[in-house]
């Protein structure tokens, strides 16, 4: 059996417990290697490594942060004045079409993978995914996915239906360039990467935790992601179907959503909120994850009511089943379909409040320490509120049909998505930087990357509830001077106040970024233990090694890593908590016993080369179907390496070979 | 060695000064965005005019309180906590779990406030749905980028239409009348809102639905189409004016007026003939003949991918044009018009627009270039998606003594 990397130090001997035999093809089959290189730019074009998927994850996701930015930066500079005419009506609805898209599928979904794949398996203790090379196949469907929905731009102009594209607006007769299909077959490539990836963290969660970890055990964020998983693996189906339907309506000349032919455009209603409510939590929850691993570890005490928490982010993957209908009290369902829902609606403000009163007693009685990460997981707190309860506001189903469609909706959602959902994001990354990477973000940087952003995003959201209560609806190239009203603060003045949040929020991401690369020149290693803080992914080195842990921890309690550290002691005053072991003692120890045999799957070349065959098979739905022919055949090929590949590299592919229990580190072949 | 400790001092701390400074500033916004809201923002959706918007208004105003006042408590104690519980050097507190009574309180009470706001929405939703009182239906047809009115034959409210009348735009309704819409659209869907009546209900093809209407007193009340439909979306108002019953009866009486042709030889006649010519292709208008006395009818689904365009027969009976966009009154008559006082409103508007009220300038350009005011397809020279109709009005090409012409002719349709 190959080897990837095991522990130089320590004699093979020493490992208490042999590995189980497991039977592989151990030859490789003809050509149908598998590479073996550790460093350079192909061990990352064909890694399986989780910590190096979530990082490419995390770096894509980024960009496409930037790209998506950028788009609403020309959105709030159009709106700047009425009757402006920065973007053309075409440019617009082509801009707002593709800053939701990006935002949704290239941003904040991806993002939350990045965080998921890096740390989950670190938090349950695993040393990677349960299948590592579909984990490789999701990364990169994503990046072409996202790659190929973009290209969109330089081919004649990109999908201008608005992100949830409705029938028969979507239509080829209304919409005529090839934008909206590149929006469909985009999709569909990222979907797949969706879908296996909940599949992959769900068997990881369930069969792969460390043992004595119960599922109440879990970090919060695990759990978090897990509730996700459920929800993209029972969401995605639906809007795979919906983007079929659509993609032959565009293409093949179905009619699915032709209403000469009888159709019913409210189909593609049901479709898309099938998916897209579910989609909502699937954006906001890996975000209540993250803030409640941040708030127990910057309070010093465990998050409040644990219990609480996981069941209501179980509940509100229950809940948030029932109530798409809520983006459709305009559409006319009837008033019995719509007093049902508008009630559903209002159940799941529920748990959703009983979240943010758990965080809120979490600071409650603890020692706050303000970090970065801290500022932004309390910024998401008091965000999340304010569109909360907006969000109440249109449960209420004929207050909705005055607010729908209007900017009251998009400050609502924009508090909920960029308040919650990016801001814990940015927490994360401010918190598990150091683990990552070995070097902390600067602080410095970092207090002014959140203020800027914290107000930022008041001053662009908060003025939209006033804009959409008087009347501004969305969606609109231009407003016009007359129905702004009277008064020094008309909308003309609250669009101008927005679009100037809007750059605020531009600036902070700006110094996000500076701080990334300040961080990566010039920034003194991390400590290995900076926040003191809680649960397992820090009781391994930073970065953590390839094989995550040099042995297996075994769980004993909720926040593991902090019981390792502090004991309650009797003192003079009562009983204390007192610090009995340092990371680095803790550390040692694991160290110290690390396990002699270490398997950790090979890299391989089929992810990417099967991934790249989905947009040729796309190009070719669009251009000519030759083309997908052409990409059929990559696709084959990439199955049938996949499937002929060896499990591990041979032995003989290392350089020196690697010899039965030999202590060799890794060698690279070209 | 616990290097973790010093990092909590060198990271820890941040200036009390910058925190008062902040925590001041959230409070000036907040206080600036209750206080900052424009006065006589047409489309308010605060400011209820008709019986169905104000009982929405009655529900939405305690949960907009409610919601802020949770807003401002969760804030509160955030920023409590945040001062209170900072680093101070204090213990490490203790490692508690919860208090699974708290939590329960705590999930109790929500579901308390919301279960007291389900009770009144079902009751409103059920409320607003009622169709059995109408005293008078109109049908509402939206389409790129325009609404047609159809008023069905029979009683409104206290008048007697016995003739169809088609208009385009401004629905016209008697106050303090239940109106009944029936809503569709001829291509994609719209959606019908006129804030200060009712909210929005959207126009789906192939479905009807039903939106009910009432004006408390005579006024001009804006909207605008809030589905997105395209590219001229935000180019697609409307506006929905109410009259006392006599003069709605006078509006409907003037809607059923014979034609009245120009005078012969006046540039207004040389326009009859002109419109005749490039425009009654789409556009209707009533009881207009061919020199030969045939009528003049319009084919439009011929050019035009929904089949229709506005019937132009009282065009200068509208504030406005091309979707409600553009006006035909000046800005100063316009603003006269908007906030004339509910007695005086009627006349006004029935004196439809006179010439020292025509704002000529946009109908020009609009005869000029329709597409240059309002996109209506990306590249008119590729229509093969439509099957070679258009979306919307194309460029005519007139010449401008054609639109001279023109102009006579229509400010006569009145």
């Amino acid at each position: 059996m190959a080897i990837i990397e095991r522990p130089a130090a320590v004699p093979a001997t020493v490992g208490s417990v042999a590995a189980p035999e497991v039977v592989t093809p151990t030859q490789a089959l003809g050509v149908f290697r598998r590479p073996v290189s550790s460093s350079g730019w192909k061990s990352w074009l064909f890694t399986v490594d989780h910590k190096k998927l979530g990082i490419m994850y995390g770096a894509v996701a980024l960009f496409f942060f930037l790209v998506g930015g950028v788009e609403a930066l020309l959105i709030r500079l159009q709106l700047a004045a009425p009757d402006n005419t920065v973007l053309s009506a075409d440019q617009y609805n082509q801009m707002f079409t593709m800053h939701a898209t990006t935002m949704v599928f290239l941003f904040v979904m991806p993002m939350a993978a990045a965080f998921a794949n890096y740390f989950l398996p670190l938090q349950i203790g695993a040393r990677d995914v349960a299948f590592p090379r579909i984990n490789a196949l999701g990364f990169w469907l994503f990046l072409f996915g996202g790659l190929f929905l973009n290209s969109s731009w330089l081919l004649g102009g990109a999908a201008d239906g608005g992100w949830f594209m409705y029938s028969p607006n979507s239509s080829a007769l209304f919409s005529p360039s090839h934008g909206i299909d590149f929006w469909v077959l985009g999709l569909q490539i990222t979907g797949i990467a969706s879908l296996i990836g909940a599949l992959n963290l769900i068997v990881t969660v369930l069969n792969m935790r460390a043992p004595g970890m119960k599922l109440m055990q879990m970090p919060v964020f695990t759990w978090m992601v897990l509730v996700v998983q459920f929800l993209l693996l029972f969401a995605m189906p639906v809007i795979t179907v919906a983007l079929f339907l659509l993609s032959f309506q565009r293409n093949f000349g179905a009619t699915f959503f032709d209403v000469n032919q009888g159709a019913d455009p409210l189909l593609w209603q049901h479709l898309f909120w099938i998916f897209g409510h579910p989609e909502v939590y699937i954006i906001i929850l890996p975000s209540f994850g993250i803030i409640s691993e941040v708030l127990p570890t910057f309070a010093r005490k465990p998050l409040f009511g644990y219990k609480f928490v996981v069941f209501s982010g179980a509940a509100i993957g229950f809940v948030g089943w029932g109530v798409w209908a809520h983006h459709m009290f305009a559409s006319g369902l009837g008033p019995v379909s719509v007093a049902v829902f508008s009630v559903a609606t209002m159940l799941i403000a529920i748990p959703t409040g009983v979240k943010i009163v758990n965080w809120t007693l979490t600071l409650w009685g603890g020692k706050l320490w303000f970090t970065t990460a801290m500022l932004y997981a309390i910024g998401v707190i008091v965000l999340f509120t304010i569109g909360g309860v907006s969000g109440v506001t249109h449960a209420v189903a004929p207050s909705d049909t005055q607010q729908t469609d209007t900017y009251h909706i998009v400050a609502h959602f924009h508090y909920v998505i960029v308040g919650g959902a990016v801001m814990g994001l940015f927490s994360g990354f401010y918190y598990w930087w150091p683990k990552m990477f070995g070097k902390m973000l600067s602080e410095r940087l970092g207090k002014w990357n959140f203020w800027l952003m914290f107000f930022g995003v008041n001053l662009t959201f908060g003025p939209m509830h006033i804009l959409g209560l008087q009347g501004q609806p969305r969606r609109m190239v231009v407003w016009p001077e007359k129905l702004t009203g009277d008064g020094f603060f008309d909308m003309h003045f609250w669009n101008q106040v927005a679009s100037v949040g809007s750059f605020v929020i531009g600036l902070g991401v700006l110094i996000f970024v500076i701080n990334i690369f300040w961080t990566w020149k010039k920034a003194p290693l991390a400590p290995l233990d900076p926040w003191d803080a809680r649960t397992l992914e820090w009781i391994t080195a930073s970065p953590p090694k390839e094989h995550n842990f040099d042995r297996i921890p075994t769980v004993h309690a909720l926040d593991e890593f902090f019981h390792r550290k502090y004991e309650e002691m009797d003192t003079e005053d009562g009983p204390r908590l007192v610090k009995v072991k340092s990371a680095e003692e803790v550390l040692a120890e694991e160290e110290s016993h690390a396990d002699a045999h270490i398997h950790l799957p090979s890299p391989s070349y089929w992810p990417i080369v099967l991934s790249a065959a989905l947009p040729i098979i796309a190009y070719g739905v669009i251009y000519n179907l030759m083309l997908s022919v052409i990409g059929t055949a990559i696709l084959l090929l990439a199955v049938f390496g996949w499937c002929l590949e060896p499990s591990v590299a041979d032995d003989s592919d290392y350089d020196p070979p690697a010899g039965g229990d030999s202590t060799k580190e890794l060698a690279t072949l070209g | 060695m616990d290097r973790s400790k010093e990092t909590v001092s060198t990271l820890g701390r941040m200036p009390s000064t910058r925190r008062h400074w902040s925590r001041a500033a959230l409070l000036t916004s907040v206080g600036l965005m209750l206080a900052g809201c424009a006065n006589n923002a047409p489309q308010d959706i605060f400011e209820p005019k008709g019986e169905n918007s104000k009982k929405i208004d009655t529900l939405q105003r305690p949960v907009f309180y409610i919601a802020g006042v949770v807003a401002l408590i969760v804030i509160g104690v955030v920023g409590y906590a945040m001062w209170k519980f900072k680093d101070r050097g204090q213990d490490i507190p203790e490692q508690t779990h919860g208090n699974p009574k708290l939590e329960i309180a705590l999930t109790i009470l929500p579901a308390i406030i919301l279960a007291g706001i389900s009770v009144p929405t079902v009751i409103t939703v059920f409320q607003l749905d009622k169709k059995t009182d109408a005293e008078c239906i109109i049908n509402v047809t939206g389409q790129q980028w325009w609404w047609e009115y159809d008023y069905a034959t029979g009683q409104c409210g206290d008048v007697k239409i016995d003739k169809p009348i088609v208009t385009a735009g401004e629905l016209v309704i008697p106050e303090k009348t239940n109106v009944l819409l029936r809503i569709t659209s001829r291509d994609v869907i719209h959606s019908y809102w006129i804030p200060a009546l009712n909210g929005k209900r959207d126009a789906v093809p192939g479905r009807l639905h039903t939106l009910r209407m009432q004006a408390d007193q005579p006024g001009i009340y804006t909207g605008q189409c809030t589905e997105f439909c395209g590219l001229s979306h935000s180019r697609m108002r409307q506006a929905a004016v109410a009259l006392t019953a006599g003069d709605f009866q006078k509006w409907v009486d003037n809607q059923m007026k014979d034609y009245v042709a120009p005078e012969a030889g006046s540039l207004a006649a040389e326009g009859e003939a002109v419109f005749t010519a490039n425009c009654s292709k789409c556009h209707q208008i009533n009881d207009l003949k061919n020199a030969d006395g045939s009528p003049v009818l319009s084919e439009p689904d011929l050019y035009v991918v929904p089949g229709v365009a506005p019937n132009l027969s009282h065009l200068m009976n509208r504030t406005a044009f091309a979707g409600w966009t553009f006006d035909l009154l000046t800005d100063e008559c316009r603003v006269k018009l908007w906030n004339a006082k509910p007695a005086d409103f009627g006349a006004m508007y029935l004196k439809g627009i006179t010439p020292e009220c025509f704002e000529q300038v946009a109908l020009r350009d609009w005869l000029r270039n329709p597409p240059g005011m309002k996109p209506m397809f990306v590249d008119p020279n590729n229509l093969s998606s439509t099957g070679g109709k258009y979306r919307g009005m194309p460029n005519l090409n007139l010449k401008p003594d054609q639109i001279d012409q023109l102009i006579a002719y229509l400010l006569g349709r009145n």
